[in-house]
C-alpha cells in the first residue's frame, strides 16, 4: 500500500499530532499482513523530528524492511529522517519514487 | 465586510494611555518617540492631544520585535502579549506556521530552505506546548512572530524553562548553561518518563549548516550561534528570567 503521508497535514512538527497519527494508522497497517507500504510525501511541505519520532520510530522498529520510503527531495524530511536514524540507531529503507 | 472591518480597526485611532498599553512603554517614551519622529502620533488640533492609529502602533512593534519580546518574556509582571502574535495553545501555533510558510514564499520567493526554517520553528514552539503544558508559571502560551523585511523571527514563552524541565530526567545539571548545552547537543527528553527528544539538536545542527543566526536565552544562559563563523557559544547573561526566548537570524 502507499501511505500519502500528506493526509495528516501539509506541516508535521508536534510530538502528540505525531502519536494521534499513529494511532489513526494503526488500524490501517495492523491488518496489512506482509504487505509492504510505501510512505509517499507528496505535497507534504514540513517534516520536524518530534512528529516523525512519534510517527516512524514506532513504524520503523515494527515493520523493518516492509517500510519503504518515497525520497522526494524535500530537506526537512530528509533531514529529519537521518536524524532519527541517528539518535535511535534504525535504519530506513529509502527508496526512488517509482 | 470582513474586509472594511479590518480596515475600521487598522485605522482605529488610540489615545496615548491606550497606546501606551498597546506597547508596553511609558507616556513619556511615546512622547519623546513622537518627537523624534519614530513614532508620530495624530492630534485633532495644533495643540491637542495625541492620538495613534493602530495600525502605526502595530508597525513600531514588528519594527522592534526582539525588544517588545524580551520585554515581555522578562517582564516581572506579567502581561498578555499582543493578541495577533501570541499563540494561546499549540493548535493556534500550528496554524500560524502554514501562515509563515506561505509568508516566506510569498514575500521571499521559493526555497528549498524554508521547510527546514518552518521545522525548527516548528520544534522550538512544539518544545513550549510539550514541556509547560498545565505548568506554566504565570501566562500560558507562546509568543511568536516575525519580520520578513528585517528576516527575524522571535519565539518566547514564559514557562519553566529548560533548567527546570531537563532537572526532572538529569537532576545533576547544575545550571542554566549546562542545561542548554545538554538540551542543544545532547540525545535527551525532560519529558519522564520519555528518554527521548532531538529537537533542539535539530535546530542547532541547521543553525550549523545554513547561513542563518540564533540566539536563544533562558534562565540566566544564552546560546549563540553565529550566522557567519557558525561557532555554538554559551555564556552567562545578566537578566534572569523563567521561560525560553529564541531570535532567528535569516
Amino acid at each position: 500500500m502507499v501511505l500519502k503521508i500528506a493526509k495528516f497535514g501539509a506541516i508535521l512538527v508536534s510530538r502528540q499530532l505525531g502519536k494521534e497519527a499513529l494511532a489513526a494508522f494503526n488500524s490501517d497497517y495492523k491488518n496489512l499482513g506482509n504487505e509492504i507500504i510505501e510512505v509517499d510525501f507528496e505535497n507534504l511541505e514540513v517534516l520536524a523530528p518530534s512528529w516523525a519520532d512519534e510517527f516512524f520510530t514506532p513504524l520503523q522498529k515494527e515493520l523493518g524492511k516492509q517500510l519503504r520510503i518515497r525520497d522526494n527531495g524535500n530537506d526537512s524530511v530528509t533531514g529529519t529522517l537521518r536524524l532519527l536514524e541517528e539518535t535511535n540507531k534504525i535504519k530506513f529503507n529509502f527508496i526512488t519514487k517509482s | 465586510m470582513i474586509n472594511q472591518d479590518i480596515i475600521n480597526i487598522k485605522e482605529e485611532r488610540l489615545g496615548i494611555k491606550k497606546a501606551s498599553d498597546f506597547l508596553h512603554i511609558s507616556a513619556d517614551t511615546l512622547r519623546r518617540l513622537d518627537r523624534s519622529g519614530l513614532l508620530k502620533a495624530v492630534r485633532s488640533q495644533a495643540r491637542g492631544h495625541r492620538f495613534y492609529y493602530r495600525k502605526d502602533l502595530e508597525s513600531y512593534l514588528f519594527n522592534n520585535l526582539s525588544a517588545y519580546t524580551e520585554k515581555w518574556v522578562t517582564a516581572k509582571h506579567p502581561f498578555l502579549p499582543y493578541q495577533s502574535i501570541f499563540c494561546q495553545d499549540s493548535s493556534v501555533f500550528q496554524g500560524r506556521l502554514y501562515r509563515v510558510l506561505s509568508d516566506l514564499d510569498n514575500n521571499l520567493g521559493p526555497s528549498n530552505n524554508w521547510s527546514i526554517l518552518v521545522s525548527v520553528v516548528g520544534e522550538i514552539g512544539d518544545n513550549t506546548f510539550g514541556h509547560n503544558l498545565g505548568n506554566f508559571p504565570d501566562v500560558a502560551g507562546l509568543l511568536f512572530a516575525y519580520n520578513l523585511n528585517k528576516r527575524l523571527i522571535v519565539l518566547a514563552d514564559r514557562g519553566r524553562g529548560i533548567l527546570e524541565t531537563l532537572r526532572k530526567v538529569r537532576p545533576g545539571i547544575k545550571d542554566d548553561a549546562e542545561a542548554l548545552k545538554v538540551a542543544f547537543t545532547e540525545i535527551i527528553s525532560g519529558r519522564a518518563p520519555e528518554n527521548r527528544g532531538n529537537g533542539l539538536k535539530w535546530v542547532r545542527q541547521n543553525f550549523e549548516r545554513l547561513p542563518w543566526g540564533l540566539t536563544f536565552r533562558s534562565g540566566s544562559a544564552e546560546l549563540l550561534i553565529n550566522k557567519k563563523d557558525k561557532r555554538m557559544l554559551i555564556r552567562k547573561n545578566a537578566k534572569s528570567f523563567h521561560g525560553c526566548l529564541a531570535i532567528i537570524n535569516f
